[in-house]
């Protein structure tokens, strides 16, 4: 800009317009680099896990255990759908229930307290949670590291999405239909259950879907929780290790073996993939639902 | 609770989600024979030999499922004392306050392994430079620490060694290797006992640019990816630091000579120390006598309760551990050469077998 | 009527389950760690030594505890490795999120926004340990090699960016990536808030023959700075307790503090997951107790934290009305 107005002679009106321009033209082309920047950052992301994980990837993965640092990933592959499904049946009926109580019985002295613990909660961190679980139902319940202690732990980290995704969800329902039932005679219970139940299930399947991605990604706290086992479930609670794709992740890549590094390369493929399917998915319903309620 | 025909709607609804769950869950109900689970988890030094014994193991006695994880050491004391882990793994024997608190953990000698330093000095790899326990403690405490230091120039003449920075690479998880490595320094170097002593953890001096690993992979990674480091790895990774082009020290042993971990020094160190082994064979075979003993060689131990919760865990554990043991199984020179350990000797194997036989 | 009160109990009865949950933690910390709280005393914040002790001696008693001959435990380098990463991240991620969204919601036609901030949506859906992979194998032999050295030799007048370039795996490291973990969180809600503004505002400032960018600058951004705040401060508490990325990035320094910006740190959430499975060794169990201590600290941060963005951002749904 000095340069510009240094090198030839500009009259001064026509010299802040010049300068006007030229600063609209750098912000926008700040904030233009600064999109570009993380969409880089996206790409490279998912470009060292694809390129990666293609070459390691291969039928053995879905079809053997693991065997120390090489064989397939079929018991973390089982583990981890197993672990953050059983954290979902834990965590839906508790998290539903408060986004309930907070969309439907709002003015309740209880709900703003409810509100900001849960909106805590989201912040905690999840080795935190994992600690917890650790100590109290690892060790002191003696229950070892075991699917129901891991899926405690998800569960932990789960409530407070999938509580806030259905106060948001229950929040849509038009006050009208609500109304209208009551005028019917139909019970309160009834009102949010059979009326807007429905009407907001997809919204309340979103926040299920994000705590699902969560879950599948979530590596600390099942370290202490879950443990790690080479072999498939055999369908005990407690007493018995399970499997995850991210302690692949984490473990054997600093494995100094080619095997190792396959596994992790191929662990990280299938949980990325995995969480990209499933945003883009709740990202459908979401517009689906969005449109519905239009 | 709530009205009754909004909460049959509701049950009914869940019926065919519940369904699909709870099939999905009894498969592998239905597959399960009677197996038992036994967790391994510990030293990260044991752990390529573990892998390397199971899949031969499993096809023997395939209800016997064993799972693998490299941890550490002092994650193998702990997590067997809990009963987290069936068999912790360590290179390191139970401390005695530890010991007297639990009286009912069996520290098992497994095999006997070695520790290399090993460095990533360019151009220098090939050579074997001589260090001394001193020395490694000076490096270690920060008072050495240019590569041409007098006293490494001292041990190295003719060698040119580069006017750069050390870079001391430790562990940071509680580990067997630490464990070993200070007592090679404690038992060489008076001035490291008194300060920083030995141990599975230990407080490692604060070294400009030293930086902390975890596991021995973490190691060897941390060494190839840093010129000018040094470290201590166990020898199951001694095919690693030869694919990767590192250097492996020779060091001073008690006699005063250098000497390179091989299998002759280890066994020359083993059979000085072996004959002192106790009943309940906790003993440090770190700086063995003798002008051949490689100084840095230990029993890879197996720490496991006495009192197993089963019969039938008990049972899978001890013979486990007389296979693993045996000269014809675990012992035998395909396993154990191809993670560069020794094999236990006779005397150890049977007082191996005592112990084993405890487990109830 | 008498339903209707049972509903609205049972919801609450098990929707407070989830308040349950975190004061059952937070109660638990207390209690776990008080031992340790009692016997590490104000020291545990402000000195730089974790030593479990000599594990291999015996126990002496001190303060009525037993504890290991030369066992101290101190943080400082902790907090210190956790408030720099996090202070990097999030001094990166406020502007770059801040301008990303007003690329997106200014810049990019209303049909494409929401596939379009997918891209930058897409981060905060990685998980932590995919970071820290990426971190490990593209990031770190990127920077340690190329970028600082070259910063150390062009850069070197500057504090902090002289000294030893180090290998790649510390502080800046974190911080950088972190800076990528958190920046969505920031773009999305600026985003958000751009879009769903009074657009009075707007139109007046243009109307006024401001430009479009000085518009933004003078009138749009200014509004949404209590969402700005309340995501940066949400962002924050995210950044301080991130683990597995910070773990295999960081270079898991120990006892003592970053000398320049490329020194190896350890954070107090990724020190958790390296040393609680082996604390358990420690015969007097103060290791894990002082472990706790960390977890203790750590939450209480993250709740003050999270809650302070709270309400701020209740404040400014209110103020506004508009729901972020």
């Amino acid at each position: 800009m000095a340069a510009a107005s240094a090198s030839t002679f500009v009259p001064p009106r026509q010299r802040r317009r010049l300068r006007r321009r030229l600063t609209d033209g750098l912000g926008w082309t700040v904030s233009t680099v600064a999109f570009l920047l993380l969409g880089a950052a996206t790409i490279s992301i998912f470009w060292a896990i694809a390129a990666r994980g293609a070459h390691a990837l291969h039928l053995a993965i879905f079809t053997q255990v693991t065997q120390g640092t090489a064989g397939g990933l079929l018991n973390a592959i089982e583990g981890t759908l197993l672990l953050a499904v059983g954290g979902l049946l834990l965590a839906i009926p508790p998290g539903m229930a408060a986004g309930i109580f907070l969309a439907e019985f709002g003015a309740s002295r209880f709900a703003p307290v409810l509100r900001f613990m849960s909106d805590v909660l989201v912040g905690l961190p999840s080795i935190v949670v994992g600690y917890f679980v650790y100590i109290v139902a690892v060790v002191d319940l003696g229950w070892g590291f075991s699917a129901l202690a891991g899926a405690i732990a998800l569960a932990i980290i789960s409530l407070p999405y999938i509580t806030r995704t259905s106060e948001m969800a229950f929040r849509q329902v038009p006050a009208d239909m609500r109304d209208a039932a009551r005028a019917l005679g139909a019970t309160d219970g009834h009102v949010i259950l059979r009326i807007c139940l429905p009407i907001a299930a997809s919204s309340v399947l979103t926040g299920v879907l994000l705590a699902l991605a969560i879950s599948v990604g979530e590596t600390a706290p099942l370290l202490y929780t879950a443990g790690w086992s080479n072999y498939t479930w055999n369908g005990h609670l407690t007493h018995e290790p399970v499997g995850y794709l991210t302690y692949a992740i984490w473990a054997f890549i600093t494995e100094p073996f080619q095997s190792a590094h396959a596994l992790a390369y191929a662990a990280a493929l299938l949980v990325s993939a995995f969480v990209l399917v499933i945003s883009i998915a709740s990202r459908m319903l979401m517009a689906a639902s969005r449109r519905h309620s239009r | 609770m709530f009205p009754s025909r909004s909460a049959r709607s509701h049950r009914l609804r869940r019926v065919p989600l519940a369904a699909i769950l709870a099939a999905a869950l009894a498969v592998p109900l239905l597959w399960a024979a009677p197996t038992v689970n036994l967790l391994e988890t510990g030293s990260s030094l044991l752990y390529p030999l573990f892998n390397i014994w199971l899949p031969a193991y499993h096809r023997s006695h395939p209800n016997v499922r064993i799972t693998t994880q490299s941890t550490g050491s002092g994650t193998g004391i702990s997590e067997s004392i809990t009963g987290l882990a069936q068999i912790g793994a360590s290179d390191a024997y139970m401390s005695p306050a530890l010991e007297r608190m639990h009286p009912g953990m069996l520290n098992i000698p497994l095999a006997i392994s070695m520790q290399m330093v090993n460095y990533n000095l360019p151009g220098l790899n090939r050579r074997h430079l001589r260090l001394s326990g001193p020395v490694l403690a000076d490096i270690y405490s920060g008072r050495i620490v240019q590569w041409n230091d007098a006293a490494i120039r001292r041990l190295n003449p003719g060698v040119q060694l580069p006017g750069h920075a050390i870079i001391p690479v430790h562990r940071t998880d509680g580990s067997g290797d630490t464990f070993i490595f200070t007592q090679y320094l404690s038992f060489s170097t008076p001035s490291w006992a008194n300060s920083v002593a030995f141990g599975t953890t230990v407080s490692w001096p604060a070294v400009s640019g030293g930086l902390g690993a975890e596991g021995n992979p973490g190691m060897v990674t941390a060494v190839h990816d840093n010129p000018y480091s040094i470290a201590y790895i166990g020898t199951s990774y001694e095919d690693a630091i030869h694919r990767d082009g590192l250097g492996i020290a020779a060091l001073k042993n008690r006699a005063g000579k250098f000497v390179l971990p091989t299998a002759r020094t280890a066994k020359a160190a083993a059979s000085k120390m072996v004959p002192k082994t106790p009943k309940n064979e906790r003993i440090s075979l770190i700086f063995a006598p003798g002008a051949d003993s490689y100084p840095i060689i230990n029993y890879e131990y197996a720490i496991v309760n006495r009192r197993q919760p089963s019969a039938q865990t008990a049972a899978a554990l001890r013979d486990f551990f007389n296979w693993a043991i045996s000269p014809t199984g675990g012992n035998a020179p395909r396993f154990i050469n191809r993670v560069h350990f020794v094999p236990l000797p006779p005397p150890v194997v049977r007082l191996s077998r005592a112990q084993i036989a405890q487990i109830q | 009527m008498f339903k209707l009160v049972t509903f609205r109990r049972f919801t609450a009865v098990l929707g407070g389950v989830v308040a349950a949950v975190l004061v059952a933690v937070v109660v638990f910390f207390v209690i776990y760690a008080w031992p340790a709280i009692r016997l590490n005393g104000w020291h545990f914040f402000t000195s730089n030594t974790w030593n479990l002790g000599n594990l291999y001696a015996n126990p002496i008693e001190r303060n009525g505890r037993m504890i290991l001959p030369g066992a101290h435990y101190g943080i400082l380098f902790l907090i210190a490795g956790t408030l720099l990463s996090t202070l990097i991240a999030v001094v990166l991620a406020v502007p770059i999120g801040a301008m990303a969204a007003v690329f997106l919601a200014e810049c990019v036609p209303s049909q494409l926004r929401t596939a379009v901030s997918f891209f930058v949506e897409l981060l905060a859906a990685i998980p932590s340990v995919v970071f820290g992979l990426w971190g490990y194998v593209v990031v770190i032999p990127f920077l340690g090699h190329h970028v600082y050295p070259w910063m150390t030799a062009h850069l070197g007048f500057l504090p902090f960016l002289s000294g030893a370039p180090g290998s790649g795996y510390g502080l800046l490291t974190a911080g950088l990536v972190l800076a990528l973990m958190i920046v969505p969180l920031i773009t999305a809600t600026v985003r958000d808030a751009l879009v769903s503004q009074y657009r009075g505002l707007r139109d007046a400032a243009l109307a006024l023959g401001a430009t479009r960018f000085e518009t933004l600058w003078t009138v749009q951004l200014p509004a949404t700075r209590r969402v700005l705040v309340g995501s940066g401060i949400l962002a924050t508490g995210r950044a301080l307790g991130e683990t597995m990325a910070v773990l295999m990035i960081s270079g898991n320094a120990l006892n003592y503090l970053p000398r320049n910006i490329y020194s190896p740190i350890s954070t107090m959430a990724s020190f958790i997951v390296s040393q609680l499975d082996s604390a358990l060794q420690d015969p007097t169990g103060l290791a894990v107790r002082s472990l706790g201590e960390v977890a203790l600290a750590l939450l209480l941060i993250a709740v003050v934290v999270n809650g302070a963005a709270r309400l701020l951002l209740y404040y400014q749904d209110r103020t506004t009305g508009t729901t972020s």
